[in-house]
C-alpha cells in the first residue's frame, strides 16, 4: 500500500458525507492507504478567504502543508478548491522571501514550511499512482452504456503551470478515468465553461449555468460527472433554481466521480447517499437490477 | 490639437495607489501588462457581463484609478476566478492575482460584499468555511465516519494579521 496524508477540507466532510464515503471506500482497494491528518483546517477557501488577505492566506495554507510535512507523507485533496490553495501556496512558496515571510507567521506556533510534502488531486493521484487499469480490473459491474458528460471545472486544470494535472485545453484525465468503468464520456460544447458561483450576484452565474445544462442535455448524458463539490453544488441545487428560472427541465444528475467508481466497485446504489441529492442518478439502478438476474 | 488640450488629457498617474497596491502578494505584477488582450477571450465573466473586462481592470491598475476600481459594488466581484486569464497572459501578470491583491485593499476599507464577508467570518470563527455542528456529525455516522475533529483554533488566529507578529516578536 502506497501511504498519502488525505486533506478533506471543509464542503466534502460536512456538506458531501456520501462523497468523503466513497473516498475512504475506493482507494484502499486501488492500493492507497489513507493517512488523516489532525488538526487540520480549512485549506483556506481560494475565493473569499483569499480575497481578504493573501499573506493571511497563505500562512494558514502552509501550516496545514506541515501537517503533511510531519508525518513525512504528500498530501491528497478531494476538492478543487483545496487543491487550488494549497498547490498555489506549494508554489509560491519556492520564493524564498515570501516562504520567509510566511514562516515569520509560523514561527508564531512553532511551526516552519519546508516545502517537502506535494500537493496531489485524488483524480491525478489515481492516474499517476494506480493507473487506469489498476482501476479499470477493481470494477465488479461496468457500466457499459453509461453516457456521463464530463465537467472538470476550472481550478482542477488552471493554472496549469501550478496545478500540473493536465493540459486545460484538452484534458484526458476524467475521460480516461470514466472509460475505465466501462461507461462513455462525453465531452459536451460548454464543457470549458466555469459554473459560476465564485462570481458574485445572481445574475451572471445563472446564465452561466443554464448555458452549460442545455449543452449537457443536448448530448443527452445520463449523467454529469464531476470532480469539484462546488461545482456539484451548483449543478445539484441550482439545477433546480434554473428549471425554475428559465422554465426548462434538463433533468441531468451530477455525481461526483468517487461515488460512481464505488459503485462500479460493487458498492449498493442505496449506500451511496443518492438520494440526499436533488436530481439522483437513477440510470445506474439498471447495473443494478442486471447484476441481481 | 492645442497643447492645452493635449494637457487636459494627461492622465495623473495615482502612484500611492500603485505602491499600497504592490505591498499585496503578486499585486505589482500589472506593470507587466502591455495590453494585449489575451486575458479577454477566455473569460466567461466578460461573456456573460459587458461591464466586467480583465484589460480594462489592468490598464486602471496601470493608470491608478483607484476611483473606478475600489468603490462599493465594485466591478471585480464578478470575477468568476476561473484561472483562465492566469492560463492565457504571455506576459505572467496573472490578471486574476492582481484582481485578488484589490480586493485585498477593498476588505482592507471594509468594501468586501457580504457573501464573502460571511464566509471570512465564519472561517475566522470555526477554522472552517462550513461549520461542523451535530446535524452533520449524525449524517457523518450514516455513513460510518467519525465526527468533524475541532480545529485549533489558537493556533489559526495566532497566524493571522501583522499585530499578532509584533507582539509575539518582542
Amino acid at each position: 500500500m502506497k501511504r498519502y496524508a488525505f486533506f478533506p477540507g471543509c464542503l466534502i466532510p460536512a456538506r458531501h458525507p456520501a462523497m468523503e464515503f466513497a473516498i475512504r471506500s475506493t482507494l484502499p482497494k486501488l492500493g492507497i492507504e489513507i493517512v488523516d491528518l489532525e488538526g487540520a483546517s480549512c485549506c483556506p477557501d481560494p475565493i473569499y478567504f483569499k480575497s481578504k488577505d493573501k499573506l493571511d492566506w497563505l500562512a494558514v495554507a502552509a501550516r496545514n502543508l506541515t501537517l503533511a510535512e510531519d508525518l513525512g507523507l504528500d498530501i491528497f485533496t478531494n476538492c478543487s478548491g483545496c487543491t487550488a490553495t494549497l498547490s498555489e501556496t506549494y508554489h509560491l512558496l519556492q520564493d524564498e522571501e515570501l516562504r520567509d515571510r510566511v514562516n515569520r507567521r509560523l514561527a508564531r506556533v512553532d511551526r516552519e514550511y519546508r516545502g517537502t510534502s506535494r500537493v496531489r488531486h485524488i483524480a491525478t493521484l489515481v492516474r499517476d499512482e494506480v493507473g487506469y487499469d489498476a482501476v479499470r480490473e477493481s470494477v465488479e459491474r461496468p457500466l457499459e452504456g453509461l453516457k456521463v458528460a464530463i465537467h472538470y471545472g476550472c481550478h482542477l486544470l488552471k493554472p496549469s503551470r501550478i496545478m500540473q494535472v493536465d493540459n486545460p485545453d484538452d484534458p484526458q484525465v476524467l475521460e480516461r478515468l470514466i472509460e475505465a468503468l466501462g461507461a462513455t464520456p462525453v465531452r459536451h460544447a460548454n464543457w470549458y465553461l466555469c459554473c459560476g458561483k465564485a462570481c458574485d450576484g445572481e445574475e451572471i452565474p445563472n446564465q452561466m449555468m443554464h448555458d452549460l445544462l442545455a449543452t449537457v442535455h443536448d448530448e443527452k448524458a445520463d449523467v454529469l460527472g464531476m470532480i469539484c463539490p462546488t461545482c456539484f453544488g451548483q449543478f445539484d441545487h441550482g439545477q433546480m433554481k434554473i428549471a425554475k428560472l428559465f422554465d426548462e427541465d434538463f433533468h441531468t444528475p451530477p455525481i461526483y466521480y468517487f461515488q460512481l467508481l464505488a459503485f462500479a466497485q460493487g458498492v449498493p446504489y442505496g449506500k451511496l447517499g443518492f438520494e440526499r441529492q436533488r436530481f439522483k442518478p437513477v440510470a445506474l439502478q439498471r447495473y443494478e437490477e442486471v447484476a441481481a438476474k | 490639437m492645442s497643447s492645452s488640450d493635449a494637457k487636459d488629457e494627461v492622465v495623473r498617474v495615482d502612484f500611492a495607489f500603485k505602491r499600497e497596491l504592490a505591498k499585496k502578494v503578486e499585486g505589482d505584477l500589472a506593470n507587466f501588462c502591455y495590453q494585449c488582450g489575451a486575458c479577454v477571450g477566455d473569460c466567461p465573466a466578460t461573456r456573460y457581463s459587458p461591464a466586467f473586462n480583465p484589460r480594462e481592470i489592468m490598464l486602471k491598475v496601470l493608470y491608478g484609478l483607484e476611483s473606478e476600481l475600489l468603490g462599493p459594488d465594485s466591478v471585480l466581484w464578478q470575477c468568476t476566478n476561473c484561472y483562465g486569464c492566469h492560463e492565457r497572459c504571455p506576459q505572467e501578470v496573472k490578471p486574476v492575482e492582481v484582481i485578488i491583491s484589490l480586493k485585498n485593499m477593498l476588505a482592507d476599507r471594509g468594501l468586501a460584499p457580504p457573501a464573502a464577508d460571511k464566509v471570512i467570518q465564519t472561517f475566522m470563527a470555526q477554522g472552517r468555511t462550513v461549520p461542523a455542528n451535530p446535524a452533520i456529525d449524525k449524517q457523518r455516522a450514516k455513513f460510518d465516519l467519525p465526527p468533524m475533529g475541532a480545529v485549533p483554533m489558537d493556533e489559526i488566529l495566532a497566524l493571522i494579521g501583522p499585530e499578532a507578529e509584533e507582539e509575539s516578536g518582542s
